[in-house]
């Protein structure tokens, strides 16, 4: 069996890690639009503003309200269907998902500043900084500090729903997984290698982000 | 000189300072004394632009300032009771940040500021320490430097002894007496008597909004009898 299965990821190797690193790609793709959409949207839900606030509550329980394979196939079929019909259909997953992982993280980074002791704020404040500036250099440093494992699982949670871009098209992991059963008929050898490449990529990302978190940790505290 | 003229300031229906006016000379130091609530911090807060003044008027070496824009001045600098370190940054980056950002000063330039600061507040060996690696006295320390280095007419110190071991009073009180030597106006705000007792400064006991009596500390020493509400608010806090 083992000589079976040596066989079988020589002869298809290339198809699993391209789709692979698609799935990464999609992953890491729609989680920096993710997190800089997330960003701007905690910054705006931490404002004065009631109008601002409730834009960005609207839009965050519209999002997280409705499943991904909605989204993303509302995304192709719907918007770009209508304003750009041509994309690729790797841009218009990213999009979505990117869309959808910009609500979670707004949640998540706005509870990182809230984590971030008021009164450096005010020590900021009678030092002369401005709002952006106190932003910039004492509030999101120490925010992300504060959220970095919720970022880590949010990586993780986009590598395993790349697999959802499937369904318009995106030939990722899943996809060409699929596909080589399609061929061979061998389902338990493919989602064998296909739950082992998923796997590596989560475990690796959760390596990463310990080795970041404890980085940060090392030298000082709240 | 520094002139706060009839500061009026209430939150809600209760009236926190009411007509308080106080002149103190450069180089010398004002102790604001009272009870938890009377409305000490709420004037150096004021005076630092975290809270607004409902009227009043604030000049500083005969110049009048703008209460809604005092932070931008950079005329008044503010060490608090918990200190508001920058705990993400190095000891050195908490005094170059402001520098370089605030200032706009080259990063050269702030280094160097930063380095010094550092000596002259026994901190030149824990540049490149984070906050949370100091004691207390040097975090204050650390505080003092961060707010000394935008080089403000006035440092206003809120509770400054309260995050402290007592047995640090004495280092708190020199530190005090060292920056009214190097020419600001210090306003102290207090109710910590044992740091009193140790500074040569002029006293303002606030009561129900006011300025209740005022003394200087050395007359205060010589002649308690003739500051009965300032005797009586030591002697409780002393029974206390």
């Amino acid at each position: 069996m083992f000589d079976q299965l040596i066989i079988f990821i020589s002869q298809y190797y290339p198809q699993f890690l391209q789709g692979a690193l698609v799935s990464l790609q999609v992953a890491v793709c729609s989680s920096t639009i993710g997190f800089i959409l997330g960003t701007i949207l905690s910054f705006l839900q931490t404002s004065r503003s009631k109008i601002l606030k409730v834009l960005v509550t609207f839009y965050v329980t519209i999002i997280r309200g409705i499943p991904m394979l909605i989204q993303i196939t509302f995304m192709k079929y719907v918007i770009f269907q209508a304003i750009y019909p041509q994309a690729s259909v790797i841009y218009i997953a990213i999009c979505a998902i990117g869309l959808n992982s910009g609500a979670y993280l707004c949640e998540v980074i706005r509870s990182g500043i809230q984590s971030v002791n008021p009164g450096q704020i005010e020590a900021a404040k009678t030092l002369g900084f401005t709002k952006m500036q106190i932003r910039r250099y004492i509030i999101f440093p120490q925010a992300i500090r504060a959220i970095l494992p919720a970022l880590g699982n949010e990586l993780i949670t986009l590598v395993k729903d790349s697999s959802l871009a499937s369904t318009i098209g995106v030939a990722e992991l899943f996809k060409n997984g699929s596909n080589i059963r399609n061929q061979t008929y061998d389902t338990f050898t493919v989602y064998l290698i296909m739950g082992c490449l998923y796997l590596i990529m989560t475990t690796s990302i959760s390596f990463v982000i310990n080795k970041l978190e404890k980085k940060l940790n090392k030298n000082y505290k709240n | 000189m520094l002139e706060i003229k009839n500061l009026n300031k209430t939150f809600g229906a209760k009236q926190i300072l009411r007509d308080l006016s106080v002149q103190v000379p450069a180089s010398s130091i004002a102790v604001f004394l009272g009870q938890s609530g009377i409305g000490k911090s709420t004037l150096l807060r004021i005076l630092n632009n975290l809270e607004t003044a409902d009227s009043g008027a604030v000049i500083l070496n005969h110049e009048t300032l703008d209460l809604a824009h005092i932070a931008e001045t950079h005329k008044f600098g503010m060490l608090f009771q918990q200190f508001n370190l920058f705990e993400h940054l190095t000891n050195r980056e908490n005094i170059t940040l402001a520098l370089e950002k605030v200032l706009n000063y080259a990063p050269e330039k702030a280094n160097q500021i930063a380095q010094e600061l550092l000596q002259k507040y026994g901190l030149g060996d824990r540049a490149e320490n984070y906050p949370a690696q100091l004691s207390g006295g040097q975090k204050q320390r650390l505080a003092i430097a961060r707010t000394v280095a935008l080089k403000p007419q006035v440092i206003c110190l809120d509770e400054p002894t309260s995050a402290l071991d007592p047995l640090l009073t004495n280092f708190v009180a020199d530190a005090i007496q060292d920056l009214a030597h190097d020419g600001f106006v210090v306003l102290v705000a207090t109710h910590d008597t044992a740091l009193l007792e140790r500074l040569n400064c002029q006293i303002y006991l606030l009561k129900q909004a006011q300025v209740a009596e005022t003394a200087n500390s050395l007359d205060l020493r010589a002649h308690p009898e003739k500051y009965p509400q300032i005797t009586a608010f030591i002697k409780g806090q002393h029974h206390q």
